[in-house]
């Protein structure tokens, strides 16, 4: 709690100064700070509460640049780490600091200490920070960037990489060329470029030993390698991008049967002209999830990025089943159009149209109890945003969604239909009313939901709101679970800084961010969030 | 830690408050170029907002800029760069749907937040007020709506000196 405390003072300080800081003649000092806290609340409907009924995650980050150098740390603290990530230790208080220094000329850039890089959309390699998901798998080495003009760029890296508060012991090295070709043949209007890339993840197998005999005993080797090549080519408003991965025998787990070899295919199709855009993705998986460590288990034990690629709402009923990515096996796509019309006469008068389409299905025989290919994921969606005048907008949305609650293994699907309606009113400058109403209707797992949230906001410091979700049905899925979910809440803005402090009951579930989804237990309880930068 | 911190409030406490340059980080362009920030609108005051596609406020908050830019630009010249941070789940969506929504902005990509991270940014939505040398003069985090009205008073400030 001192901690706590003494953190806040520092904050204050830091945020009370007006604007940035700056030392000697030209170098210059920024930061931020970001805290959530939640204090569980015992709710005999959402089962225990973690036994110090306190958990808060920080973050602060501090940089300073002079010229083309740069130096920085982060320092993260768990005081104790919140429910819900397991990955970090339920109810431990940890720290973790990390660092970097740079120099960043026109032609090469130098980097030491955590490196946050990813090559390509990531299918073999990406370092990156999600403080939602508690996710940081920044690699702690070097990188160095050569830039040969606009025609050429090739970069190198290596280090081991962080598993959730310490740094592994599996070392990481790759390398990742880009050619661009109109540059070459001076095609100005033209993107077209090539690229490929190599990872070699090395650990040693010497951390347990009656795993250690397993595996060996299964082929598993210490090193894999993992490679890419690109191709990305856009003129006005076409563009086309496909990417290739494969890679070497891996285990996907300590629990996996045998190492496999892996493959990904991604291929991107975009158009857009006036106000239609259309925008085609395929893709195709195959063994592809890559573990930091075969010791270790979670969603910080990655290496790669292999996100699902269906939309990802903003609403609740809409967000309940979402589906997460077969890292096993998986083909599939999504497509999305839109297309708007605005009065000639009045910019404030317009319509959105948006729908959008994804299915995945199961790729190899192995993945299904029959051996038939079964569909994983489907989702018809479309929305349509009118602005009427400056005081009213409305959105109405329609989901349809069908998901395999065995993940393909057996020839079963659930299928729900959403609807959202939500409208904003504009009282004057100031003051705004939003409204959300939403109801999922479904026969099937937990039967049909409804929803709604308002929210009132006073611009530029104020916002308030208050939401509930109520599970109408009795089904055999939700029996004993609790039939609402409230949630209410104020935040406060100045300038850079935010707080919020809201009260509710949250749902059992998946939360997920970008295309990775953490599982988090149902709890009640008060949130305490704040950010600030300077 | 204590120490760590009591070294961070004595800092901050001693120096003395001045504008920030913007970071001169590579990103990515509508077309797919990779450009340095600090080259993409030299010698113009910017707005620059932050968003993501599964980001409500800040798509409201481009909305309601978009709205009202022609009215203005009748009072000042600048120029508005929407910076996307979406990731290889959404860059495709977030390109498709800046294309379609007419936005008269300059749309850039940040795909693994190499801008966001240089800026500070923890939370979406943010926009900053960056004057014609590069000096980051205003931010605010959040939106309500209304609240894009402080940017164009900062950009009128701007024009005032």
């Amino acid at each position: 709690m001192k901690r706590i405390v003494l953190l806040f003072v520092a904050v204050a300080t830091l945020s009370s100064l007006s604007a940035q800081v700056r030392i000697g003649k030209k170098g210059q000092l920024a930061g931020s700070f970001e805290t959530n806290m939640i204090y569980y609340v015992d709710d005999s409907k959402v089962g225990e509460t973690p036994e110090d009924q306190f958990g808060s995650h920080s973050f602060l980050k501090l940089d300073y640049t002079l010229g083309r150098f740069s130096v920085g740390v982060q320092g993260n603290a768990f005081l104790p780490v919140l429910q819900g990530y397991d990955d970090l230790g339920v109810g431990d208080t940890k720290f973790f600091l990390s660092k970097y220094i740079q120099w960043a000329d026109k032609n090469y850039e130098i980097l030491l200490g955590d490196v946050y890089d990813q090559f390509g959309s990531g299918l073999i390699f990406r370092t990156f920070e999600d403080r939602q998901l508690g996710i940081n798998n920044s690699l702690e080495g070097g990188r160095v960037i050569g830039r040969l003009g606009k025609y050429a760029q090739l970069k190198a890296l290596g280090g081991r990489q962080r598993l959730n508060t310490k740094y592994s012991d599996t070392w990481v090295m790759g390398a990742d060329l880009s050619l661009s070709l109109a540059d070459m043949f001076k095609m100005d209007e033209t993107l077209l470029s090539l690229e490929g890339s190599f990872v070699n993840r090395m650990e040693k197998l010497d951390q347990d030993p009656m795993l250690d005999e397993y595996l060996a005993g299964l082929g598993q080797e210490k090193s894999v390698q993992l490679y890419s090549g690109r191709a990305n080519f856009a003129w006005k408003g076409l563009s086309l991008s496909a990417e290739y991965a494969a890679k070497g025998e891996d285990m996907a787990n300590s629990a996996a049967v045998a190492p496999e070899k892996g493959n990904a295919f991604l291929g991107e199709v975009g158009y857009s002209h006036g106000g239609f855009s259309f925008m085609g993705t395929f893709r195709q998986l195959e063994h592809m999830g890559t573990h930091i460590s075969v010791y270790n288990m979670g969603i910080n034990n990655t290496m790669n990025y292999l996100p699902a690629l269906t939309r990802q709402y903003t609403y609740m009923l809409a967000n309940l089943n979402p589906y997460q990515v077969n890292v096993e096996g998986e083909i599939g796509g999504q497509a999305d159009v839109n297309y708007t019309i605005r009065s000639r006469e009045n910019r404030y008068r317009y319509w959105n149209f948006h729908a959008n389409y994804s299915t995945y299905y199961t790729l190899n025989p192995s993945q299904s109890a029959t051996g038939a290919r079964q569909r994983l994921w489907q989702d018809f969606n479309f929305d349509v945003e009118r602005q009427w005048n400056k005081k009213w907008k409305t959105i109405f949305l329609y989901s349809f969604q069908e998901w395999n609650p065995y993940h393909g293994y057996e020839h079963r699907t659930y299928v729900s239909n959403i609807f959202v309606a939500d409208v904003t009113y504009k009282i004057n400058r100031k003051h705004s009313l939003r409204f959300e109403g939403q109801y999922l209707l479904s026969d099937e797992y937990e039967g049909d939901w409804a929803a709604a949230l308002l929210e009132y906001n006073w611009a530029p410091h104020w916002s308030v709101f208050f939401s509930n979700m109520y599970n109408i049905d009795d089904m055999p899925a939700n029996e004993g679970q609790a039939k609402y979910y409230y949630n209410g809440g104020l935040s406060y803005t100045y300038k850079r800084t935010r707080a919020q402090v809201s009260f509710g009951r949250n749902r059992a579930g998946y939360v997920c961010s970008g295309g990775v989804c953490r599982y988090s237990p149902a709890y009640t309880g008060v949130n305490f969030v704040l950010t600030t930068s300077f | 830690m204590k120490k760590l911190l009591s070294l961070v409030v004595l800092l901050a406490a001693v120096m003395t408050a001045s504008a920030q340059q913007l970071p001169d980080v590579k990103v990515e362009n509508a077309q797919g170029k990779v450009v340095s920030m600090r080259s993409v609108a030299p010698g113009k005051p910017m707005i620059i907002s932050y968003w993501s596609t599964s980001c409500k406020p800040c798509i409201q908050e481009l909305n309601a800029i978009n709205d009202a830019i022609e009215d203005w630009r009748e009072e000042a010249d600048f120029v508005v760069v929407a910076v996307s941070v979406d990731d290889a789940r959404l860059k495709a969506t977030a390109k498709a749907m800046a294309a379609a929504r007419g936005w008269d902005f300059i749309c850039l990509f940040d795909e693994n937040q190499d801008l966001k991270r240089a800026m500070n940014v923890s939370l979406t939505p943010q926009s900053f007020v960056v004057d014609s040398n590069g000096k980051i003069v205003y931010s605010h985090s959040g939106y309500t709506p209304g609240s894009e009205e402080e940017l164009f008073d900062e950009i009128l400030k701007l024009k005032k000196k």
